[in-house]
């Protein structure tokens, strides 16, 4: 079979690079900073394109003779330029800024008309100058909660930084920053993202049609690249606001008298200072409630075809109630990347990723001071060669290696309390992942990208596995609609290395794109996608208790397949384009907790989750308005996303979580002069699904609910308009004003509608009262902010 | 751990508490809720209580109403109930809104007990074995000043010493001047039901009987320690979890669910009935608070 695979692309490799070319290649690079730009069109006679890198790198194969190049990049001006060509050459492009132009970007892919034209669908890219233009949504612009104003993505509540992308589970994106994974973007437990504009480049969002050379996730892929900085003069940046305050310095290393230096750094870093702000009791005066953290990227050009990249990320949440209660979680990552132009067809990327994420709690109740801590570890290498075989045809082949240790609980007494320590046994994990990619130019209308991703996940010892009755650690009893924990016989010894359980998966992955004229086109994709990591959390936002278990003995990988259909049309030469995507995806073995579950502290959590599958299917309308005083867009989708697990909802169908009916989201950016912009976001969701009781009865002194369906309920409709201003400095004058306000007309969305018994609070306690009530929790009314920053 | 499982939820819902700008409304008014076939619900069980032994064993059946209903749940006034360990069986008479009792029943540790209900044709079935409890080592109360996670007063404490080698599974229960108090708290889950999972054979020192029931100078406090059964321990948890739901999901609230019944439809099994029938071992004391 992989014979056969292998013959047939040597063919096609070998048939479409059999002309006599010659190959232009290079950089395409900003000009007032040297940042390198990433999806740069190159359009060679207006005919042949290609896109760069995401190092900026382009290579393309041309005939014999002269040709006019045209480089254009939206919010750049562009460079056309003619070139003759008689041996391989190394172009390098610098585009300038279009600074005072009305031509305002806001949202599309990379390019001009790139959307018609790209064999990518379900992708959408946003660049940071587009995100610090929207609203912020509580004083801070946040990149998660912006892409969460496009198609098809959306979050359960509005406090939560989790995101669902096509009815996927916060847990199926990839959340990549440099490549490292990142498994909490969430900080304040979900109010903000852990992503800092001021040091983020540009984010791409892959919904679907994800190439082969991402895995590990079933629903999409953020890549998220910071920026580098620059390259040719030192500068900087400050950011005062309610909440938060951030800084950023870049510059040059080595530049000595040249017009760039070898290589360039940047450092950012926020703090929060919400605690100062939060409306606390009295009793609350000590308590420390914040967020911290710090970007760091550096590169470095060895010679000009080697380049070394370091970048690096380090982010804390605290939370602490003196002598009562303390909270600290974080990510910290760090990649280093080499690229190298091999030769003007040949790039080759290889990195070393290291990332983490741990949290730690104290409790400091007198007596019983204790600190659990937790964590999930891993290792990338992460090599791949990137072939431009000839215009239109480009091959790249890689693997990636991940060892992952995964440091589920660790108790240990805090100020000689009398908490015993305990210690639940870490588990390991190695994932091998060979790739090949190959985009293929059939003719001029129709192009391909197609490849396959061979899975290979171990988990590996040491461990000690138990061995359950029954083979299995829950059986499902049918007659008291129940799943019983079976008990455990003996535990088998894993040594250190020794395989316990692998999983071999081959993910195929196809996009076509056909091109119906100039202006419109086709697209279909097909994906599948393994996943080996689950996250097992009982609540729908992210929060700092999320414990993530590796695919194994009593747990297996759950996977997906996507289909999905799309049309996409410029309008009015690219000042308006329009796309509809239809999608079908199919979830098998997604987990779910069984009724009744605890996971606090469970070290066999394999007894507390079923899984199961799911569907998901739905409808995406985007319409984007590209230039003028007026840019922005109008988005819908229509959707519907339902699981099916053993012993939940009578075995039936239910909505998900994060089902939503409908979806709108509105933005505009109002640019009224050189000092004025205006922006606003207003968007409309239907209510998720909730499960409301059916029935009552009394046990134990308590009134306790009864239940018939799983999500048979729905909250009320979720809508809410962002509005900010920005004051932009005079001509040579330096400092930024920006205004807003969140949830304008204060909408008190529902975040949940619980149902309890009354109380009367008397002598301070509770005392139940025997009657019933429905309560509904609203997040955030209106929140005026303003931040000021300016640059140095 | 079962102390560090308590405390850390309390605290985590604390956490979740204080950092949402959150906004609570009644939206009693605005909710109509679906309404299902009413379900039969058994209340009670058989317990064994050397300290004060009971006049009579009784269980009460009602069935479920609308949740935002003020009115009481129905009794089942029409059924006929009995008890059987194998050998004997025992008639639960009717003594009127929904009790049923019997006053020969004698409930034996390690006995399986089988409830048999009949209504309106159908038959439901359900057992529990009765768990030998060990008694109070010591029986004291503590004062605590209030934080802002629990309130101030005198609270019952107690020693004991969990048996050796066998499962162990406890329910406490606190009693204000002869009459049960408890709390719909978040901490119930945790604090009001034990295992012995990370405790056993040890002695279990200065542990709360409730620890959101504090009790003045002069009245007269009762504590229970109950033996109980895994299913019932397990039913108990899902039950205290539910009631203490804040609405938050910081402290990680599963998603609602019928909490299931060890009473089955012999005839129906989908029209199921809630409630447990649990059969207890029960350590008591009692004492008058003084300063």
């Amino acid at each position: 079979m992989k014979r056969t695979v292998f013959s047939i692309l040597f063919c096609i490799i070998h048939s479409v690079s059999a002309q006599r070319e010659y190959t232009i290649s290079g950089y395409v690079k900003e000009l007032s900073s040297g940042e390198a730009l990433f999806g740069v069109n190159v359009l060679i006679d207006g005919t042949l394109g290609t896109t760069t890198n995401e190092y900026g790198f382009y290579s393309i194969s041309l005939s014999r003779g002269p040709h006019t190049v045209v480089v254009s990049y939206l919010g750049f001006q562009t460079i056309s330029e003619e070139i003759t060509l008689d041996s391989d050459r190394r172009v390098n492009f610098d585009l300038r800024e279009e600074s005072n132009a009305l031509d305002e970007v806001v949202v599309t892919s990379s390019s001009k008309g790139n959307d018609v034209r790209s064999v990518e669908m379900s992708v959408a890219t946003l660049k940071t100058g587009i995100i610090k233009k929207l609203p912020p949504a509580i004083g801070e612009v946040d990149v998660l909660k912006s892409i969460q104003l496009l198609p098809g993505v959306s979050s359960v509540s509005e406090g939560s930084s989790g995101f669902n992308v096509r009815g996927g589970s916060r847990d199926q994106n990839l959340v990549l920053l440099d490549e490292a994974t990142i498994f909490n973007a969430s900080h304040l437990l979900g109010f903000f993202s852990v992503f800092n504009a001021d040091a983020v480049k540009d984010i791409k969002l892959y919904k679907g049609g994800i190439p082969a050379t991402f895995g590990g996730r079933l629903s999409s892929v953020l890549d998220i690249k910071q920026k580098e900085g620059n390259l040719k003069e030192f500068g900087g940046e400050l950011g005062i606001g309610l909440i938060s305050s951030r800084a950023l310095i870049e510059g040059p290393i080595t530049k000595g008298d040249q017009d760039e230096g070898r290589g360039s750094y940047l450092l950012a870093g926020r703090r929060s200072y919400i605690d100062l702000f939060a409306p606390l009791l009295e009793d609350l005066e000590d308590t420390q409630l914040y967020f911290y953290d710090i970007n760091l990227k550096v590169n470095y050009n060895l010679n000009e075809n080697n380049r070394l990249f370091l970048s690096g990320y380090f982010g804390q949440d605290k939370f602490a109630v003196e002598n009562i209660f303390g909270n600290t979680y974080g990510n910290s990552s760090a990649t280093l990347r080499w690229t190298s132009v091999l030769s003007d067809k040949l790039f080759l990327q290889a990195s070393g990723i290291f990332s983490d994420y741990n949290y730690e709690v104290d409790v400091l109740t007198s007596g019983t001071e204790f600190r659990w801590e937790s964590s999930i570890v891993n290792y990338n290498f992460k090599p791949r060669l990137s072939w431009f075989i000839s215009s239109g045809n480009t091959l790249k082949t890689g693997v990636d290696f991940t060892y992952y240790e995964f440091n589920p609980g660790e108790i240990s007494p805090l100020n000689n309390s009398n908490t015993t320590p305990q210690e639940f046994q870490e588990k390991f994990a190695l994932e091998t992942a060979p790739y090949i990619d190959f985009e293929q130019k059939i003719s001029e209308k129709l192009s391909l990208q197609y490849g396959l991703r061979l899975s290979f996940f171990q988990r590996i010892g040491e461990e000690l596995i138990p061995v359950y009755e029954n083979g299995e650690p829950l059986t499902y009893n049918p007659t008291l609609d129940l799943f019983e924990e079976n008990a455990v016989l003996s535990e088998t010894p894993f040594g250190s290395g020794d395989v316990i359980e692998s999983f071999t998966n081959l993910e195929p992955r196809a996009s076509a794109r056909f091109l119906w004229n100039e202006t419109s086109s086709l697209k279909a994709s097909y994906n599948r996608n393994y996943q080996y990591l689950h996250l097992i959390s009982n609540s729908a936002s992210a929060t700092p208790l999320d414990i993530w278990a590796p695919s194994g003995p009593f747990l297996e990988p759950q996977f997906s397949d996507q289909y999905a259909l799309g049309y996409f049309k410029t309008l009015k030469d690219n000042a308006f384009d329009f796309s509809v995507e239809a999608y079908y995806k199919d979830f098998r073995d997604v987990t779910d907790f069984v009724d009744g579950a605890d996971l606090l502290f469970k070290e066999a959590i394999e007894t507390q989750v079923v899984q199961g599958d799911g569907r998901a299917y739905g409808m995406e309308f985007q319409l984007n308005k590209n230039s003028g005083k007026l840019t922005g867009w109008l988005s819908y989708t229509l959707s519907r996303t339902e699981r099916q697990i053993l012993g939940i909802n009578n075995n039936e169908y239910y909505p998900a979580n994060n089902d939503q009916t409908h979806e709108v989201s509105l933005v505009g950016i109002y640019k009224l002069n050189d000092r004025w912009e205006f922006g606003a976001n207003f968007v409309y969701g239907s209510g998720r699904p909730v499960t409301f009781p059916t029935g009552k009865f009394e046990q134990e002194g308590l009134i306790v609910a009864d239940f018939d369906n799983r999500n048979g309920n729905r909250l009320p409709a979720f809508h809410r308009l962002d509005l900010s201003a920005t004051l932009n400095p005079k001509k040579g004058g330096n400092g930024t004003w920006i205004f807003s306000i969140a949830n304008a007309y204060n909408r008190q969305n529902a975040a949940t509608i619980f149902f309890r018994e009354r109380t009367q609070e008397i002598n301070d306690v509770d005392i139940p009262l025997g009657t019933t009530e429905a309560s509904k929790f609203s997040f955030l009314g209106i929140v005026p902010s303003v931040t000021y920053q300016f640059k140095f | 751990m079962e102390t560090i499982k308590r405390t850390f939820k309390r605290n985590i819902l604390a956490l979740g508490c204080i950092l949402v700008f959150a906004c609570e409304t009644d939206v009693t008014d605005d909710i109509d809720l679906a309404s299902s076939p009413p379900k039969l619900v058994i209340q009670g069980g058989l317990e064994r209580n050397v300290t004060s032994p009971l006049p009579q064993q009784q269980i009460r059946l009602t069935t479920t109403n609308d949740f935002l209903s003020d009115e009481p749940n129905p009794a089942v006034t029409e059924a006929l109930v009995s008890i059987t360990d194998g050998t004997t069986v025992w008639i639960m008479d009717h003594q009127g809104n929904g009790i049923y009792s019997n006053s020969d029943l004698s409930p034996q540790i390690g006995v399986t007990y089988t409830m048999t209900i009949v209504l309106d044709g159908e038959t439901y079935q359900g057992s529990d074995t009765l768990n030998e409890v060990p008694p109070f080592d010591r029986f004291f109360t503590e004062f605590e000043e209030g934080t802002i996670f629990s309130p101030e007063g005198y609270f019952l404490k107690f020693d004991t010493t969990d048996p050796a080698n066998i499962e162990n599974y406890y329910y406490y229960r606190a009693f204000r001047n002869g009459e049960f108090v408890i709390v719909p708290d978040p901490g119930n889950a945790q604090i009001l039901i034990a295992s012995d999972e990370f405790s056993d054979g040890q002695q279990i020192i200065g542990a709360d009987i409730n620890g959101e029931v504090p009790f003045q100078v002069g009245e007269r406090a009762t504590g229970q320690q109950l033996g109980i059964s895994e299913e019932y321990f397990n039913y108990l948890f899902q039950l205290f979890t539910q009631t203490g739901n804040t609405g938050i999901n910081f402290g990680g609230n599963p998603p609602p669910a019928t909490i299931r019944s060890n009473i089955i439809n012999l005839d129906t099994p989908s029209r199921r009935a809630v409630g447990f029938f649990y059969t207890a071992d029960v350590e008591e004391d009692t004492l008058t608070i003084t300063e």
